[in-house]
């Protein structure tokens, strides 16, 4: 009988700490999340988030590469299948047929599709030009302008974001041509062959 | 005993068969990218009156496609956007330019499955005949990718 009591006890006390100690190890590990820039072993399609944790989600999740033209930035490593069906939105300044020339000269193989319910992703995105100014002209002799777009791409079945590039060119050779372009070029780089 | 084992194996099989025909389902095939010679075009109205230029280089250029005014008696429709920008008076001092920058992108899309079929984008710093040079840029490129699939 006094055996019983002695484990019945242990295990009462057992009990107790667990219970004391899991809020402790929970909060921990939430703060080294929010301190790391990726967490690998959380899926890219994490479904919709809480809520409340709408503004952790993606800055655990995206992991950024510098390049020679821009930023980059993939969740965990997602990838398109090839030949998957894209919808580019429009994007002001007619942007979006820049970056489907692009993803045509750059040979990305993808399918686009101009009606978004029969797309699978979603590229998003902004761009911005600045005309070469008469100092420009004068100073530095050159009349190209600068070019800068950012792009998103998202999964519409989830509604994850798993791509994100931002491209800046200061002299742009071609204008938006050039930057549509250096878009699928990176985009590339996630399609899988 | 031993039947029991045929119909666990056949069950297993027809498992297997039917995973590897979901996973076959899924794997995306490469679109049938082609816009046939004499096929009918419908041009979007383009920013600037870009579609006007674009209609005319593609008759000069003699590009294999009927233009037609309508969208539905089209398979193919051309959509786009067009830039222009005149010499300002800088460049015209500075640079001595007189010419326009011109920047377009085109969109050739099939109607009918939604898939974009052709996209071409042109850009020209100093463009002699401004949009006109452009539009017969794309018209250009346009005939060469109908006549060389």
């Amino acid at each position: 009988m006094p055996r019983k009591l002695s484990l019945i006890s242990q295990t009462l006390v057992a009990l107790i700490l667990c219970l004391a100690i899991y809020p402790l190890s929970a909060r921990s590990s939430t703060s080294q999340e929010n301190n790391s820039n990726q967490d690998q072993n959380q899926t890219a399609d994490a479904g919709n988030p809480a809520p409340g944790d709408q503004t952790k989600v993606p800055v655990s999740n995206i992991k950024s590469a510098p390049t020679d033209e821009g930023q980059l930035a993939t969740v965990n490593n997602a990838k398109i299948p090839s030949y998957a069906k894209v919808y580019v939105a429009p994007i002001p300044g007619g942007f979006e047929n820049y970056i489907i020339a692009g993803l045509r000269n750059k040979k990305v193989p993808l399918t686009v599709v101009i009606d978004r319910t029969k797309a699978d992703y979603e590229i998003s995105g902004v761009s911005d030009s600045e005309k070469a100014g008469w100092a420009k002209m004068l100073f530095i002799g050159s009349q190209n302008s600068n070019e800068q777009a950012s792009i998103k791409i998202s999964n519409l079945k989830t509604g994850a974001v798993i791509f994100g590039y931002s491209v800046h060119k200061t002299n742009s050779a071609r204008g938006k041509q050039s930057a549509g372009e250096a878009c699928a070029k990176h985009i590339k780089q996630i399609v899988l062959e | 005993m031993s039947f029991k084992r045929n119909v666990v194996s056949i069950l297993a099989l027809l498992v297997v068969a039917a995973v590897s025909t979901a996973l076959a389902g899924e794997k995306n095939t490469p679109p049938t990218q082609k816009i046939p010679k004499g096929a009918k075009v419908f041009v979007a109205p383009i920013e600037g009156g870009y579609d006007t230029y674009l209609k005319d280089a593609i008759a000069k250029k003699k590009v294999p496609v009927e233009i037609v005014a309508s969208h539905d008696q089209a398979d193919y429709e051309i959509t786009g956007t067009a830039e222009s920008q005149k010499a300002s008076t800088a460049k015209k001092v500075i640079l001595g330019n007189w010419h326009s920058r011109e920047e377009a992108s085109i969109t050739v899309s099939n109607i009918k499955s939604a898939e974009v079929v052709w996209a071409y984008s042109v850009h020209e710093e100093a463009s002699t005949h401004g949009k006109k040079s452009s539009a017969e840029a794309c018209a250009k490129h346009l005939k060469e990718a109908i006549e060389n699939q």
